[in-house]
């Protein structure tokens, strides 16, 4: 499928191909901060009052949360200027909101025809660039938010709702994108995209390995968890995840290259050490049911986070094996995000 | 994160603004008589605006700092000023969030702004920097946040982006406020409006309406808030029966589906017609408009049509579902809309599917009663769909988490075998005036594959004829429902509201048929029409009918009006052997509301009189033919 060679022993090649990589490879950059996107409001519905402070929160020294800017329960992403991390973009239902003061000041830097950001991202290598996934396609600018422009070529009319959307640090303009529809890539900035992978329902998320740019993965809501090492060009599907609920989130950890993790409502959270050739369920000592909504990766520890939804955030040292109840009661987070050094 | 407050809201009004009598509420039923004096009646209109104030005014606590609906009934009656900017000032020192948060701000500003004290016009006006507003995801959300936006603005002018929350310039909000709100009027007067004749939902486009056709300072802005406002209650004139609106609905709840009076329509039938009783509280959210209220003349071409009504009448809308994010091949699919009037019952429809996620009620037959307080007068059938995909499609939610959030949030009723709100994308409906043919072609594995229809506990002489109809009597109306399949009978419990956890059990009950191919269909018809109940059953067991379920359901039969239908399961139904032309539809279409489909123009008759909105002017013309 989708350029791979088919068969049992493609996919054991899939497998050695991508442990190999993690293993010869050095991390791409050290970690710098590590956040989160949470809403704190168990039972809020627009108009009640908003008695918590929920939006976008920054690990500290501690290992505490600490909030950064406006209180929003509707964020679901942010992402930071590369060359100055005070430059702050935030996925919210009112679009997008973009502060250049660390979070002091904010803009919505969209007008009425953009709305329910779903997920934001800035070119590593063209930092002007910012891409935002909407649910009707979407969005990109190329001038740190301050006008956007709709660049959907070759995106369907219909099937283009956009989950999540990611840029590729080792090329300027190579985007990919999840949508309903599947997985789209660009190369040209968003002037033009084309499908690498049709799915039957919503892509929910996408991730770059921290090792090796050409790697990575991407859990769906119909078909399951994949993997690509050319770049998100062609993908497999990873072996052993079941995909008869959706899985919500997948994440790398930085710290441990062979080491990956997914959320899902359903089955609670899974994990591989081995470059996704074997997943183990992970949920002895989460609530019952499971439902998370999130997994993240400190960079710093390879703490594994978990999110249950409207119960807590959830940490284990142990990458899955034990796991004790933590910080954000009532909370569901609904993104982790990990932003290497600034470069001036 | 979904509009669901509303219900809440009204609730809690009510429940801490009891004590008080509500003279007009719990007072006998409006004369039905036509006052045909203007000024007679714009002095009846002005005293029940002062009935709401006054009432509100009077909730008052000594020592107690106002809350918002006291503080904007003071400010409308120009009152208790020291005290009102005292509340002001508390009240904000918790602000909250969202449109909901945002109007009633709006409404202290302007009302406030020649009463409140100085340190309370800061608040206000601080408030807009330090307190971010959160958008909405649904058409009504909208409306009350651009308005507020707007107005706002307005208020505020020439202010730098630094001292408002969205970090753009008064000037920069009031172009996006201005820009998405004509953009609203534009597609409500083109392929129609997407939340079409809410039970609920009305007060939240008529009180920012209200607001905007008061205190905008651009004239076009305000006689757009004016046309809009003319356009939504010609509307609820039209479609409601001597004071209370019936279905479809593209959103209303378990109880104004039910008891069709007990929804804020009725305060708004009541407070612009006076033709009905106001609900508890005047339905809660309906001070919010009465703050505004004397701003409006109710037209005479409209009073017309909610009381003086001298033919039956079908009308048909062009209406569109709320917008669909995925899993649909259109962003918003068109809604047509039928409706036939008669002075003793109205039978309403559209052709099925889903409008809204949760809260449309697709078609009913509701009949009059002399007061309908505390009456079930309504009957219906749905199938009580429920699913992630529908919450999918309309919100941009991850699949599992809407459905048991719904239970907690506000709509515990959603996802019940028994539920009586909703509509379902396995429902096709047909309407020739006062006949309905409903068919469902459920899915195997699809949740709740039954078909429920209620029979209230105020139908009459219900009989289970042995030709498969079932008979009954509501008010004047005689109703036989045909159930096209097996069921079995359940008693009815009540939710009284959408929030409302507590089921009560009032009376009537639920004809549950497990079939997944499945149908119902109902005649209904004037008991003047015949000589006796059972001449009317006589007359419907004579009707020419064939029906059968596979592959699809499909029935072939002759109304009692004599019109010729053959309607199959998703398939386009035959009337009088014709192909019925939903291209045809036009934007309103009926004695008293015209529209061409995209034309922006919307001309309002009774009689002779005529009052065209023209939306591409903006302009407002009254004519009197002669």
């Amino acid at each position: 499928m989708n350029g791979f060679p088919s068969g049992l022993a493609a996919g054991l090649r899939l497998l050695a191909l991508l442990a190999l990589s993690a293993a010869s490879r050095p991390l791409a950059a050290a970690p710098a901060g590590f956040y989160l996107c949470a809403a704190l409001n168990k039972g809020y519905v627009t108009g009640s009052k908003i008695t918590t402070v929920s939006g976008l929160f920054k690990r500290d020294g501690a290992g505490g949360w600490q909030h950064i800017g406006y209180n929003d329960l509707s964020i679901t992403a942010a992402a930071f200027d590369p060359r100055d991390h005070s430059v702050i973009y935030t996925a919210a239902v009112n679009g997008c909101w973009r502060s250049l003061d660390g979070g002091q000041t904010w803009r919505q830097t969209n007008g009425w025809d953009i709305t329910e950001g779903r997920d934001v991202a800035v070119d590593p290598r063209s930092p002007d660039h910012v891409y935002l996934a909407l649910p009707d396609g979407v969005a990109v600018s190329p001038d740190r938010a301050q006008t956007w422009v709709r660049r959907e070529n070759g995106l369907p009319d219909r099937g283009k709702y956009t989950q999540t959307i990611k840029v590729d640090r080792a090329h300027a303009g190579r985007v990919l994108a999840g949508c309903e529809s599947g997985i789209y890539l660009t190369e040209n900035g968003a002037k033009s995209w084309r499908r690498v992978l049709p799915t039957a329902a919503t892509v929910d998320d996408l991730q770059q390995a921290w090792n090796d740019p050409r790697q990575w993965a991407a859990v769906t809501q119909s078909d399951g968890a994949w993997a690509s090492i050319d770049g998100g060009v062609t993908w497999r599907r990873f072996p052993g995840v079941p995909a008869d609920h959706a899985l919500y989130n997948i994440t790398f950890d930085p710290t441990h290259p062979r080491r990956l993790a997914i959320a899902s409502w359903h089955y609670g959270v899974f994990t591989s050490e081995d470059s996704g050739a074997t997943w183990t369920a992970r949920n002895a000592g989460l609530p019952e049911p499971h439902r998370v909504a999130r997994v993240g990766v400190d960079p710093d520890t390879g703490r594994l986070y978990a999110s249950v939804v409207n119960e807590s955030l959830y940490t284990s040292d142990d990458f899955g094996r034990t796991w004790r109840r933590g910080a954000l009661e009532g909370s569901v987070v609904n993104n982790f995000i990990t932003v290497p050094v600034a470069v001036k | 994160m979904k509009a669901r407050l509303f219900s809440a809201l009204v609730l809690a009004v009510v429940a801490t603004a009891s004590a008080v009598a509500q003279p007009s509420f719990a007072g006998p039923m409006p004369s039905a008589a036509v006052e045909p004096d203007a000024n007679a009646r714009r002095e009846a209109y002005h005293q029940r605006i002062n009935e709401v104030l006054r009432w509100y005014s009077a909730q008052a606590k000594p020592g107690v700092p106002y809350g918002r609906e006291v503080i904007l009934a003071k400010l409308a009656l120009r009152e208790d000023r020291a005290e009102v900017s005292r509340s002001v000032i508390a009240y904000l020192k918790d602000p909250g969030t969202g449109p909901f948060w945002m109007f009633p701000v709006v409404a202290m500003s302007l009302l406030g702004q020649d009463q409140l004290t100085p340190a309370a016009q800061q608040a206000l006006r601080d408030m807009w920097r330090t307190t971010y507003q959160v958008r909405g995801d649904t058409e009504n959300h909208w409306a009350m946040y651009y308005i507020s936006l707007y107005l706002i603005s307005e208020r505020y002018p020439n202010e730098p982006a630094e001292t408002w929350y969205t970090g753009k310039s008064s000037a920069e909000n009031l172009a996006e406020a201005r820009e998405y709100l004509i953009h609203w009027m534009d597609l409500a007067t083109t392929v129609g409006q997407g939340e079409f004749n809410p039970t609920g939902y009305i007060a939240e486009y008529a009180i920012p309406l209200s607001y905007l056709s008061t205190w905008a300072k651009d004239p076009a802005m305000r006689l757009r808030g004016r046309m809009m406002l003319d356009l939504l209650f010609s509307e609820l004139a039209e479609n409601s029966l001597h004071g209370m609106l019936r279905g479809p609905n593209a959103r209303t709840d378990e109880g104004s589906v039910i008891e069709r009076w007990n929804a804020i329509t009725s305060y708004f039938n009541w407070l612009l017609f006076g033709d009905t009783a106001p609900p508890a509280g005047y339905g809660g959210f309906g001070m919010f408009f009465a703050i505004a209220a004397k701003n409006y003349d109710v037209p005479e071409v409209m009073y017309r049509i909610a009381v003086d009504r001298d033919r039956d009448y079908v009308a048909r809308d062009l209406k569109r579902t709320r917008r669909r994010w995925r899993l649909s091949d259109q962003l918003m699919p068109p809604i047509y809309k039928t409706s036939y009037m008669r002075r003793d019952y109205a039978v309403g429809s559209y052709q099925g599917g889903l409008a809204d996620p949760i809260q449309t009620h697709v078609w009913d037959v509701t009949w009059a009663v002399p007061d309908p307080r505390g009456a079930h007068n309504t009957m219906f059938s749905l199938h009580p769909y429920s699913s992630n995909d529908s919450m999918q499609m309309y919100f941009s939610a991850y699949p599992e988490p809407m459905i048991p959030n719904l239970a907690v949030e506000g709509k515990p009723s959603y996802d019940t075998a028994t539920k009586v709100v909703g509509s379902s994308p396995y429902e096709r409906v047909f309407q020739d005036r006062d006949t309905v043919i409903a068919l469902y072609d459920i899915p195997p594995g699809t949740r709740f594959p039954q078909v429920n229809g209620f029979f209230s506990k105020d139908l009459a002489n219900l009989t289970e004829d042995k030709s498969g109809w079932i008979f009954a009597q509501g008010g004047n109306a005689y109703l036989a429902y045909r159930p096209l399949a097996a069921y079995r009978w359940i008693p009815y419990l009540h939710r009284n509201g959408g929030w409302a956890k507590e089921e009560k059990s009032l009376g009537g009950q639920l004809l549950v048929s497990e079939f997944l191919r499945n149908g119902t269909i109902v005649q209904a018809a004037s008991a003047d029409e015949f000589r006796s109940f059972d001449a009317f059953k006589a007359a419907i067991n004579a009707l020419p009918l064939e029906f059968k379920l596979e592959p699809v359901p499909a029935v072939k039969m002759t109304t009692l009006r004599g019109t010729r239908v053959a309607f199959a399961y998703g398939q386009v139904p035959l009337v009088n052997g014709a192909r019925l032309d939903y291209a045809k539809w036009k934007l309103f279409e009926s004695p008293y509301l015209n529209a061409e489909k995209g034309s922006r123009k919307v001309t309002i008759s009774w009689g002779r009189m005529h009052r065209v909105l023209d939306f591409n002017g903006p302009s407002i013309t009254d004519s009197v033919a002669p």
